[in-house]
């Protein structure tokens, strides 16, 4: 790439200008492709919106370690293995759009330490083994620390609607309040806002505090420590770090004639470089700011075998024991928790979801599914399914319904957790069922002829119907009521009844996972008979 | 009349002092004469839509040059045009292209639906079919709830305030473009519960008294013109319906300024009695319009 010297340093700067363009170049992709996870018009999406996910090698190989099975959807993820083989970590430095807003942050709260060295320079490596580890086991928690999903789900589950929230309440001021002069220049903004940047309807979350407070924790880890991080936490960059320092980028770093200039050093935001200003290339992002800086231009870095370090790994025996221990207790300890015996009813999976165990697996956390999916009905969960579940997508069908016509989630999911089907599948697949309470719906309890679940009910055949019944209603009047009632082998359990109902608070019917296709033990005796 | 006036008014009458505003007023039909009903019955959708608003004066009659129009048609389900859910897009077309030969400043489209805004535009087949026009002044658009205001229903007797579409309030005039469906509660969906899609709020509570809310809305929310879409009937598991076989093709459209009278007609080909729609009975009751086919006068016109 380069040779050490001075009159090269114009060279350098360049080096530097062209990573920052890069780094932008992917931020703005990223964001593209982050707002372009939505319904375009036709039934497809546009291809490559959940590109991220399939380049991460991380989560590539928790996610083959888990399921024990090739999945060609992550193939990609050998392109940044590759690049970190030839290149580094140069992932981490030109392309992470979580690296990249990790810089952007040190521009607004610069460190206060500019220690050089490492808090944890283990850390990530212990994430990365404890995961892929807990991974076999079938305990995959990988997403919980992945920049990406760390990054999407931030942004999905809390700041893009909060942009929404906030943008729309502005420009309804000023639509209300402010006279018509000011009108005519904000209303055009909000309409270009509203085609080209915001959601098209208000979502609302559980989990957007959580979601969002990881995402802050990250960027505002960017004030004790330059990549904070990168370098303390990310198990994605200990994988490309382990990559990187067996590869084939070498550098060749100051030497003892620098004497007590320690410029390279103090400017590394990796922590890369050592007090003998040997650079190692399992830390080095390839930045290039020590290449700009070095006062006698002697930073290079070449595919040869060259004089770069190769800093020792300190992960002891004993320490790499405990937690490949971990790994493999955590999981074996699901198996005594309540949910292994009394599964929660309320876990309602997306169409197209693997069984539990493999879905589970599968699932990296991303928030994809949960950021395409239409009616704002998939939440990510909490505790419902287990420690190891937090974030995996579900249906709350209060706050929405899963549009009959609509197989987005299965087209974003990277790992195939959620399968792609066709629209025929869609609208036989049986995610759950509805049941009436009885005691609240108006029809039983009031007399009143509601029918606005039987309204909504998608199915071609109706699964929700009524019967004309007399009835003594409340005030002891003999009236004929429509009573709705529900035709087990047609509900799919799309919850459209349960988000529609015009009740106040608990809707009149709701929907649990009984019935599922994905999971036989938990079939309907009614109609399935008893197997 | 600009947004900041219109809104000031409606407070006003919200308030119940402007009493003069013709806009929200429908007159009662105390001596009127006849309603007059055009019928066009063929298989040239386009071409029914003209001959029916023709067979009732026109669409000069309605539409003055420079008017803002409002076409309202159903759009509210993710169907396609023969599951026979949405108006069919040929006759919301026809109609905005007759709107605009009158000289309309702007005609906007549009629908609260009930399933997913952009599918249900998109699924309708209505938009694609609006953008073949290719005139700037056809605005479809989803709706902005900034646009809903509260509004007094003074002649209510179920419904007493609720939630409108600003749009749909304030245009010169205001065509409804139902199409006639099956519906469960209410047995048939035509047009007085096609202006469901006006309004805001928890709209299901509308259900439980629905025939007389639906005639309360009626009183304020008022077309100039219905038109409604009987090329193709839904005839079960409405209103959504999503099975072709639920589907009877009769090749009408039909146009009147009444919309009791409309309704009431638009039943008939269902082969069932005025008398059997709630909101058609609660409507005539208020003096909405006329229900009694044999006092219509139906120019029907083959074509």
């Amino acid at each position: 790439m380069m040779t050490g010297k001075r009159q090269k340093k114009q060279v350098s700067g360049r080096h530097i200008v062209i990573r920052r363009i890069a780094q932008l170049f992917f931020l703005v992709v990223f964001l593209v492709l982050f707002i372009r996870t939505d319904y375009n018009g036709s039934d497809h999406l546009d291809a490559g919106v959940n590109l991220l996910f399939r380049l991460d090698p991380y989560l590539a190989a928790c996610v083959v370690l888990g399921v024990k099975t090739f999945i060609a959807l992550l193939l990609p993820s050998l392109v940044v293995i590759a690049l970190a083989l030839f290149l580094g970590r140069s992932f981490c430095g030109w392309f992470c759009p979580m690296g990249t807003l990790l810089d952007l942050c040190q521009k607004i709260i610069p460190a206060k330490n500019k220690k050089n060295g490492t808090y944890f320079p283990n850390l990530g490596l212990f994430l990365l083994i404890f995961t892929l580890i807990s991974s076999v086991f079938g305990f995959a928690v990988a997403g919980y620390f992945d920049p990406f999903s760390i990054l999407v789900r931030g942004m999905a589950q809390a700041f893009y609607p909060l942009t929404n929230s906030l943008t729309v309440e502005f420009f309804t001021f000023t639509y209300r309040e402010l006279p018509g002069f000011v009108n005519a220049i904000t209303e055009p903004v909000y309409d270009v806002l509203r085609a080209w940047v915001l959601p098209s309807a208000q979502k609302f979350f559980q989990l957007a505090y959580l979601s969002s407070f990881m995402l802050l924790g990250v960027l505002f880890l960017e004030a004790v420590q330059r990549r904070f991080f990168c370098r303390n936490l990310c198990p994605l960059g200990a994988m490309l770090s382990f990559i990187s320092r067996n590869g084939m980028l070498a550098s060749h770093g100051g030497n003892v004639d620098c004497r007590s200039c320690r410029i390279c050093s103090k400017s590394c935001r990796m922590g890369a470089i050592d007090t003998e200003r040997k650079i190692d290339m399992g830390s080095c992002n390839l930045c290039y700011e020590c290449v700009q800086k070095c006062p006698r231009g002697i930073i290079s870095f070449g595919f040869s075998a060259m004089t770069g370090s190769k800093r020792e790994v300190s992960l002891s025996r004993r320490k790499l024991l405990v937690v490949a221990f971990a790994g493999f207790l955590l999981p074996s300890v699901k198996s005594v928790s309540v949910l292994a015996k009394n599964p929660s009813p309320l876990l309602i999976r997306p169409p197209g979801a693997l069984a539990e165990k493999d879905f589970l697996q599968r699932c990296v956390r991303c928030a994809e599914c949960i950021q395409v999916c239409l009616g704002n009905a998939l939440q990510p969960a909490f505790f419902q399914a287990g420690i190891d579940g937090m974030f995996s997508p579900t249906l709350v069908a209060r706050t929405g319904y899963c549009e009959f016509n609509c197989t987005l989630c299965g087209q974003v999911c990277p790992t195939g957790a959620i399968s792609q089907l066709t629209m025929q599948e869609k609208h036989q697949s049986k995610i759950g069922h509805a049941w009436f309470d009885k005691n609240i719906c108006l029809p039983f309890v009031k007399g009143i002829s509601c029918m606005v679940c039987e309204e909504h009910c998608p199915t071609p055949e109706k699964a929700i119907r009524f019967k004309e019944v007399a009835m003594v209603n409340d005030k002891g009047k003999a009236i004929t009521v429509k009573q709705p009632y529900l035709v087990d082998e047609l509900c799919i359990g799309c919850g459209i009844c349960e988000t529609k109902c015009p009740l106040p608070g608990r809707s009149a019917i709701y929907v649990t996972n009984a019935g599922e296709h994905r999971h036989p033990d938990n079939s309907l005796s009614t109609y399935d008979g008893y197997s | 009349m600009d947004r900041r006036k219109f809104v000031k008014e409606v407070l006003l009458w919200t308030a119940g002092l402007g009493l003069g505003v013709p806009c929200l007023k429908v007159p009662l039909l105390a001596a009127a004469p006849p309603p007059t009903l055009g019928v066009a019955i063929g298989k040239d959708y386009p071409l029914l839509v003209i001959k029916a608003v023709e067979a009732i004066g026109g669409i000069e009659a309605f539409v003055k040059t420079g008017d803002t129009v409002v076409i309202k048609p159903n759009m509210g389900w993710d169907r396609t045009p023969e599951q026979g859910a949405n108006t069919h897009p040929l006759v919301v077309r026809s109609l905005a292209e007759l709107v605009l030969d009158a000289g309309a400043s702007k005609v906007q489209v549009f629908d609260y639906t009930c399933n997913e805004k952009r599918r249900c535009y998109t699924n309708s087949g209505i938009i694609d079919e609006l953008k073949k026009v290719g005139d700037k002044r056809i605005r479809w658009e989803h709706i902005d709830h900034r646009k809903f205001i509260p509004v007094d229903i003074a002649r209510g007797k179920s419904l007493k305030r609720w939630e409108i579409y600003k749009d749909a309030l304030s245009a010169d005039c205001y065509i409804n473009v139902p199409v006639a469906k099956h519906h469960g509660l209410s047995r048939l969906s035509l047009g007085l519960k096609n202006s469901m899609g006006v309004i805001g709020g928890n709209r299901g509570k509308l259900h439980h008294n629905l025939g007389q809310e639906l005639a309360d809305l009626a009183t304020v929310v008022a077309p100039k013109l219905t038109v409604i879409d009987a090329t193709r009937l839904l005839l079960r598991n409405g209103p959504q319906g999503g099975r072709v076989k639920d589907v009877k093709v009769v090749d009408t459209v039909i146009a009147s300024s009444d919309p009791v009278a409309a309704d009431a007609y638009a039943t008939t080909l269902f082969e069932m009695q005025p008398k059997e729609i709630a909101s058609t009975v609660a409507a005539y009751k208020m003096g909405l319009g006329e229900m009694a086919i044999d006092k219509m006068e139906i120019r029907t016109v083959q074509v």
